[in-house]
C-alpha cells in the first residue's frame, strides 16, 4: 500500500440538453472545444487526474443525455457520486429554471448519505455569447438561497473558468471527505452497505 | 404501440430479471398437483418500488404471448385482465392464481443445492418455503442478480446457505440465531423421518406421499402471509404447529439430498450446463445488384418476389447504386406490388401531404410561437441536435450547410406528423443517413416515417420500449452466452444499460455512415427472425466476452469498453456471427419459450391457436419482423421452397427464381 491514498471522485454533470455539458467535460479533460460533438446518447465518462494539495485525485466525470425521458435510465449512473455539477445556459432562461428540478431529482435518485450537505456546483455556461438572458446576479442569488452552492460563470468554448470550476469541485469534495475520513476506516462491509443503498434505488425502473 | 396504454395499467410491475425453465419443486401451501410444473423465476419491481421474487407458471407466459403482441408488456400480468375474455380469462385466472411471490424485503434466507441447480427460499430461518429447480444450466446467474438487490452473507454453518442481511449490523445476530437454531439437526420426530428413510429408495414417490398424507389431514402449512400466492391470501391462517411444517420442509430437503445422491430416474437427468451447438460460419453474399433488382420487377414495375428480394438483401445488402430505390420499399414508403404508374401517383400524393404538414408549422407567426411553449421547446431541441448531427461528414459539415436546414425541416414536419411523440433525441441520428442517401426532402421524410414506425417504442416517454428490449437482450445473452451473462450480473451490469445507445438508434453511433446503411437494410428485412437487432448486440458482446471476463471488467470499464467499440466493428463480420448465433439458438435442444417468443417463433407451451397473423400492428419494432419470420417458416403457399445449406445448416427458404439468381 502506498502512503499517499489514491482518491477517485465521481462527478455527475446534469442539466438540460444543449447547455454544454459534453463541451465542458471535454474542455476540462482534453482542453478542446469542438462544435462537432454529437448529442450524448446513453452515458459516458472521462477521467482526469488533478492535484489538490499534493494529493493526486482522479476525477471521473459522468455525462448523460439531457432530455428528461432518458433520465429514468440515466439514474443508473448516479450511484456513488461525490459531487453533482448542474449546468445551465446563460442565454436560455428555461435551462436556469430547470436547475431546481435537476437538483431535486438527483437527490431523490442518488440518495446520498447526507443530502443536506451533498456538494453541488452550479455552472452558468456560454458566457462568451452576446445574447445573455440570465444575469450573474440572479444566478448568484439563487445559489446563495440554496445553502450557498458555489457558482461559476463558464465558457466551454473559450475555456473560461472551466479549470477553476473543476478544481474547486475536487477541493470541496475532498474537504468534505476529510470530515468523513473516519468513514474510510470503517470495515468494508459498511462501505458496501452504503453503496448498496444507492444501488437499490438506481436499479429502479420506475416509469416516472 | 401507443404509450398511453401503458399508463392505464394499474397493477404494474417491471421484470428486472427473468429466468426461464425453472421447475417448482416445493412450496408450502401448494397443492401437490401444482408441483413440478415449469415456469419462469423472476425478480420484479412492484409499482410501489419494492421488489419481489416471482415465479410464474409457463402456461401463463405463453398465454400472455399469444394474447398480447404488445412490446410494452414488460409485465404481462397487470394488463392481462383487461384484455381477456371468455375461456382465456378463466385459464388466465387459474394460471395467475399459481403465481408465487415473495417480497425481497421479507426474504431472510436462501440456499443453493444440487450442484447449483436448486434454490430454496424462506422468510424465516428454520423452514424452507419454496424450492425451485433450474432445468437449464444453473442458478448462478439468478443468484448474481439476486445479490445485486439484497445484501447477503454466507452462513457460517453451511456454505450453500445465504442469509439476507439488512443494511444494519444484523448480520452477526442473524448468523448466531441461525447457528443456534441449527435447522438441519438430526433429531426429528418419527413421522417424517420414516418418510425420509424411504427417500433413498424412492425419493419422488415418498415426497409426494408425504405431501398427500399431510395435506389429506387438512394441513395448511402456509407458514406466514409473506409468501403470497394469489387467490389464497385470506386463508393463510396457521392451524398446525410450526413443527410439522418444519418437518415437512425437512423431508423435502432430505428428498433433495437423497436425490442428489441416488440420482433416481424419476428425475429428469439434465446436463449441467447445456451448451449451444457449434456456431456455423455463414458467409455473407454480394449485395443485391441493379441487374438482379431489375430482373425481379415485372414489366409494369411491380416487385413480385418480395420474399425473395428480402432474402437476397438479408444475405448481402443492397448495391449502393440502387439503395435509393430499394429503401423506399424496405421502409414501407413504396408498396411492393405497385406499378410504376401507381407509384408515381402515390409519390405525388405524399408530396402534397408533406408540404401541407410543413406549411402548418412554417406559417406559424412569431407571436404565435411566443405563446406556444411546447412547440418552441421542440423547435429549439431540434435545432440543437441538428447542429450536432454528423458534422464531420462532408455532407453535413461547415457553417450554413443547407443540408442541416433540410434535417431541421424534416424533423419539424415530423413533429407535426406525430405531435404526440414529437422530437426525441436520437431521431436526428436516424434521419441523417436517410437524407444523405435520398437527397430529396419528401422521400427522406416518408422513409423516416417508415423507420420510425419500427422503432417508435424506443422513444416512449416512459422508456418502456427500451427497457423491454434491454430485458430481452439480457435473456438472449443468458441463453447464448451464460458465462458472459454471469459476469455482467456480478458486475452490476446485468441491466444491459451499456447497450442503450446501440438499441436507441440501431447502432448508428457505432458504424460509419456507409456501414450503417448496410446494417440497417439487412435489419429492415426482418430476417431471419424477429428482433435480429438484439442478436447483433449478442454477437458484438460475444466477440468481446474474453476481454470483459478475463480483464475482470467492472461496471465502469464495461461501459467504457463498449462505448469505445464505436467505429471499430466490422459490419459484415458481425452480421455473419449474429446469423450464426441465431442458428445456434434455434437448434439448441434446450430452447425455451421465452427465447422463442423474443425471436418471434411460436412458443411450444401453448395450446391456444396462434393468431400472430392478425395481431393489429402489434409491436413497433417487431410486427414486420414477425410477418417476415412467418413467411420464412411457412413452407410457402405459392412459393416453391429451396433450402440453402452451409455446413449442414438450413439457412433459408427461397423461391426458385431467387435461387437461380443467387447461383
Ligand atoms: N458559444 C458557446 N457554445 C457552446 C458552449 N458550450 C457548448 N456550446 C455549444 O452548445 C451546443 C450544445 O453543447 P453540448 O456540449 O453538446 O451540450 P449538452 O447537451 O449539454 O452536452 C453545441 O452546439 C456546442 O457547440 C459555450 O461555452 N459557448
Ligand atoms: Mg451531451
Amino acid at each position: 500500500m502506498s502512503s499517499k491514498k489514491k482518491v477517485l471522485l465521481k462527478v455527475i454533470i446534469l442539466g438540460d440538453s444543449g447547455v454544454g455539458k459534453t463541451s465542458l467535460m471535454n474542455q476540462f479533460v482534453n482542453k478542446k472545444f469542438s462544435n462537432q460533438y454529437k448529442a450524448t446518447i446513453g452515458a459516458d465518462f472521462l477521467t482526469k487526474e488533478v492535484i489538490v494539495d499534493d494529493r493526486i485525485v482522479t476525477m471521473q466525470i459522468w455525462d448523460t443525455a439531457g432530455q428528461e425521458r432518458f433520465q429514468s435510465l440515466g439514474v443508473a449512473f448516479y450511484r456513488g457520486a461525490d459531487c453533482c455539477v448542474l449546468v445551465f445556459d446563460v442565454t436560455a432562461p428555461n435551462t436556469f429554471k430547470s436547475l431546481e428540478s435537476w437538483k431535486d431529482e438527483f437527490l431523490i435518485q442518488a440518495s446520498p448519505r447526507d443530502p443536506e450537505n451533498f456538494p453541488f456546483v452550479i455552472l452558468g455556461n456560454k458566457v462568451d455569447l452576446e445574447n445573455r438572458a440570465v444575469s450573474a446576479k440572479r444566478a448568484q442569488q439563487w445559489c446563495q438561497s440554496k445553502n450557498d452552492i458555489p457558482y461559476f460563470e463558464t465558457s466551454a468554448k473559450e475555456a473560461v473558468n472551466v479549470e477553476l470550476a473543476f478544481q474547486t469541485i475536487a477541493r470541496n469534495v475532498l474537504a468534505q471527505e476529510t470530515d468523513a475520513e473516519l468513514y474510510n476506516e470503517f470495515p468494508d462491509q459498511l462501505k458496501l452497505t452504503a453503496n448498496d443503498n444507492g444501488r437499490n434505488r438506481d436499479g429502479d425502473n420506475c416509469a416516472c | 404501440m401507443s404509450s398511453s396504454s401503458v399508463e392505464e395499467i394499474t397493477d404494474q410491475s417491471n421484470d428486472l430479471f427473468t429466468q426461464d425453465g425453472v421447475l417448482l419443486k416445493a412450496c408450502s401451501g401448494r397443492p401437490v398437483n401444482e408441483l413440478n410444473s415449469i415456469g419462469m423465476l423472476c425478480i420484479v419491481q412492484n409499482s410501489d418500488g419494492t421488489k419481489s421474487i416471482e415465479w410464474r407458471p409457463s402456461d401463463i407466459i405463453t398465454v400472455c404471448a399469444v394474447q398480447e403482441q404488445d412490446w410494452a408488456l414488460v409485465n404481462a400480468i397487470g394488463r392481462r385482465q383487461r384484455t381477456f375474455s371468455g375461456n382465456l380469462t378463466a385459464d388466465y385466472a387459474t394460471a395467475r392464481a399459481r403465481i408465487i411471490r415473495m417480497p425481497l424485503n421479507e426474504l431472510k434466507i436462501f440456499r443453493v443445492t444440487n450442484r447449483n441447480q436448486q434454490m430454496s427460499f424462506s422468510n424465516k430461518v428454520g423452514v424452507w418455503q419454496s424450492t425451485f429447480f433450474f432445468q437449464h444450466g444453473n442458478a448462478e446467474v439468478f443468484i448474481a442478480y439476486l445479490k445485486s438487490h439484497v445484501k447477503t452473507a454466507k452462513s457460517s454453518r453451511d456454505r450453500n446457505t445465504y442469509l439476507v442481511v439488512e443494511p444494519t449490523d444484523e448480520t452477526r445476530a442473524l448468523n448466531r440465531s441461525f447457528t443456534e437454531l441449527d435447522i438441519f439437526q438430526e433429531n426429528t420426530t418419527d413421522v417424517v423421518w420414516n418418510i425420509v428413510s424411504n427417500l433413498k429408495e424412492r425419493p419422488y414417490e415418498t415426497t409426494m406421499e408425504a405431501f398427500s398424507k399431510l395435506s389429506s389431514i387438512g394441513l395448511d402449512y402456509n407458514s406466514g402471509s409473506q409468501l403470497l400466492y394469489y387467490g389464497n391470501e385470506a386463508s393463510s391462517k396457521r392451524d398446525v404447529s410450526e413443527e410439522v411444517a418444519d418437518l415437512l420442509t425437512k423431508s423435502m430437503v432430505a428428498a433433495e439430498e437423497a436425490h442428489s445422491v441416488t440420482k433416481s430416474d424419476e428425475y429428469e437427468v439434465i446436463s449441467m450446463k447445456p451448451t449451444l451447438p457449434p456456431r456455423p460460419s455463414i458467409p455473407r453474399s454480394t449485395p443485391l445488384s441493379q441487374e438482379k433488382w431489375e430482373g425481379l420487377q415485372d414489366t409494369l414495375g411491380r416487385v413480385t418476389e418480395m420474399d425473395g428480394v428480402k432474402q437476397l438483401i438479408f444475405r448481402g445488402g443492397v448495391a449502393h447504386s440502387i439503395r435509393k430505390q430499394v429503401w423506399k420499399y424496405l421502409l414501407d414508403y413504396y408498396p411492393w406490388h405497385m406499378t410504376h404508374a401507381e407509384l408515381k401517383a402515390l409519390q405525388k400524393k405524399r408530396t402534397d401531404e408533406y408540404y401541407c404538414m410543413k406549411l402548418q408549422w412554417r406559417s406559424m407567426t412569431e407571436g404565435q410561437e411566443s405563446r406556444f411553449t411546447e412547440y418552441r421547446d421542440r423547435k429549439s431541441l431540434v435545432e440543437k441536435d441538428v447542429n450536432r448531427t454528423d458534422r464531420t461528414h462532408p455532407f453535413f459539415a461547415g457553417d450554413n450547410n443547407p443540408n442541416l436546414e433540410t434535417l431541421q425541416d424534416i424533423l419539424m414536419t415530423y413533429v407535426m406528423y406525430n405531435f404526440d411523440l414529437g422530437y426525441v433525441q436520437g431521431m436526428s441520428d436516424i434521419l441523417a443517413p436517410l437524407l444523405l442517401l435520398m437527397g430529396n426532402e419528401v422521400d427522406t421524410f416518408w422513409c423516416f416515417v417508415g423507420f420510425m414506425e419500427r422503432i417508435a417504442s424506443n422513444f416512449d416517454m416512459d422508456q418502456a420500449g427500451m427497457k423491454h428490449q434491454l430485458l430481452q437482450l439480457q435473456q438472449l445473452v443468458m441463453f447464448a452466452s451464460p458465462e458472459l451473462a454471469q459476469h455482467l450480473a456480478l458486475k452490476d451490469s446485468g441491466n444491459m444499460y451499456f447497450c442503450f445507445r446501440w438499441l436507441l438508434v440501431w447502432f448508428k453511433r457505432e458504424f460509419s455512415l456507409i456501414d450503417i446503411m448496410r446494417l440497417w437494410e439487412v435489419l429492415w428485412t426482418g430476417l431471419p427472425c424477429a428482433n435480429f437487432h438484439l442478436l447483433i448486440c449478442v454477437a458484438i458482446l460475444e466477440a468481446e466476452k474474453e476481454v470483459l471476463i478475463s480483464g475482470d471488467y467492472g461496471f465502469t470499464e464495461i461501459l467504457k469498453h463498449v462505448n469505445e467499440l464505436s467505429m471499430r466493428i466490422e459490419v459484415n463480420k458481425v452480421l455473419s456471427s449474429a446469423e450464426g448465433i441465431y442458428h445456434q439458438i434455434i437448434s439448441a435442444p434446450h430452447l425455451t419459450d421465452q427465447i422463442r417468443i423474443i425471436l418471434g417463433l411460436t412458443p411450444l407451451g401453448t395450446s391456444a391457436p396462434t393468431e400472430d397473423d392478425d395481431a393489429p400492428e402489434a409491436t413497433g419494432t417487431n410486427c414486420k419482423d414477425n410477418d417476415a419470420a412467418a413467411n420464412v417458416s411457412t413452407s410457402g403457399t405459392d412459393m416453391e421452397e429451396a433450402v440453402l445449406e452451409y455446413d449442414g445448416i438450413e439457412i433459408s427458404i427461397v423461391t426458385q427464381t431467387v435461387w437461380a439468381l443467387l447461383a
